[in-house]
């Protein structure tokens, strides 16, 4: 009966099979074979890009996505960085 | 105008050897005279899976060397017409070959066959490199896993640093019913992840472990769901254009609700 239970459960939640982690750790995998950083770098990277940009925008750092991502075997850098205001500019 | 396919894969036991196989007497029975080299020297199994191992008299390193002619250590298939076997050396190595070797030897292959076949070896080293050395194109192997797919991904990007056109994808051990319930990666997601051409799936099926106890390629065999999906694939790399199944099945109402109640047993399926 517990089979049951879990049955109804997967068909009104979400359904995740395995094959959903082979994905995403593979998907990790390859953006990393092909950029050959480890995890630290890519963090100091974010970390120098962000105070640049600290310099001339007000950022909620917070909001800000830095992702690597892959399409068609080119991988891209995709990052969002919200912007509160200018505080370099003059008025 | 002949052409020369390295069937290759990066990771090992993912059915390079089957593939490769499978193809050259595909092709063969599609009418084509077909060479297969068995490029795995110093572990030869080709000639095994094509149960032709009792004819060996000379191999790929005695011919390179100059101590046979190549037309002395190719074995004619007897089952079907066009389908030879080079087989490889089994007391040697690798760096008994060098790409220049192997191109030399293709292009003297390609005056008399339609198609050259290679049954590239596991890794990306010497047995790689004397493999693509004379290619005019890739297949490439693989399984719904992860290590298969990574070292597949690896393998397309040293075809085009090698000056390979873009590879033809090969999904091999493909199990429906796994997919099905979302425990592997179905076509889709493989396509998106390695974004080659997909040349056929074959489905993980007790066919082909009985045909390599025979050492009857499952290819000959009419009624074999996998022997299908390869003349397919012989069909397909010729140009001839199929659809591609992927052996979902489609178990009707009472049977779903039954397993859905816990009454039978989910059967694994292809």
């Amino acid at each position: 009966m517990r089979n049951l239970f879990q049955k109804i459960s997967n068909i009104m939640g979400p359904q995740k099979g395995s094959k959903n982690d082979a994905k995403k750790r593979l998907k990790f995998l390859l953006i990393h074979d092909q950029v050959d950083l480890t995890p630290g770098q890519l963090d100091n990277m974010k970390s120098e890009i962000m105070e640049v940009i600290g310099k001339y925008l007000e950022i909620d750092h917070e909001g800000v996505e830095f992702n690597l991502n892959r399409a068609d075997g080119t991988v891209a850098l995709i990052s969002n960085v919200p912007v509160r205001r200018v505080t370099g500019a003059r008025a | 105008m002949a052409e020369c396919i390295v069937i290759t894969s990066g990771k090992g036991g993912v059915g390079k050897t089957t593939t490769s196989a499978n193809l050259a007497a595909g092709l063969a029975l599609t009418g084509k005279t077909v060479c297969v080299i068995d490029a795995d020297i110093g572990l030869r199994n080709l000639d095994v899976i094509l149960g032709l191992e009792n004819r060996i008299v000379y191999d790929l390193v005695q011919v390179i060397e100059g101590n046979c002619r190549l037309k002395q250590a190719l074995i004619s298939d007897k089952r079907v017409k066009g389908l030879r076997l080079l087989p490889a050396a089994q007391t040697r190595d690798k760096n008994a070959v060098t790409p220049d070797d192997m191109r030399r030897l293709i292009k003297d292959l390609k005056e008399t066959h339609d198609y050259v076949i290679i049954d590239c070896p596991a890794g990306i080293e010497q047995g790689f490199r004397n493999s693509i050395a004379g290619a005019d194109r890739a297949i490439i192997v693989t399984t719904p896993e992860v290590s298969a797919i990574r070292d597949a991904d690896r393998i397309i990007g040293l075809c085009e640093a090698n000056e390979l056109p873009e590879p033809d994808l090969i999904i091999n051990r493909y199990r429906a019913g796994m997919v099905q319930r979302g425990d592997m990666m179905n076509r889709e997601d493989i396509l998106e992840i390695l974004a080659i051409p997909l040349l056929g799936i074959v489905p993980d099926h007790e066919d082909i472990v009985i045909s390599a106890n025979r050492g009857q390629p499952v290819v000959f065999d009419d009624d074999s769901v996998v022997g299908a999906a390869f003349r397919r694939i012989a069909d397909r790399v010729q140009g001839i254009e199929h659809e591609i199944p992927s052996f979902e099945s489609d178990p009707g109402f009472w049977s779903v609700f039954k397993r859905w109640m816990g009454l039978e047993a989910a059967v694994g399926g292809i």
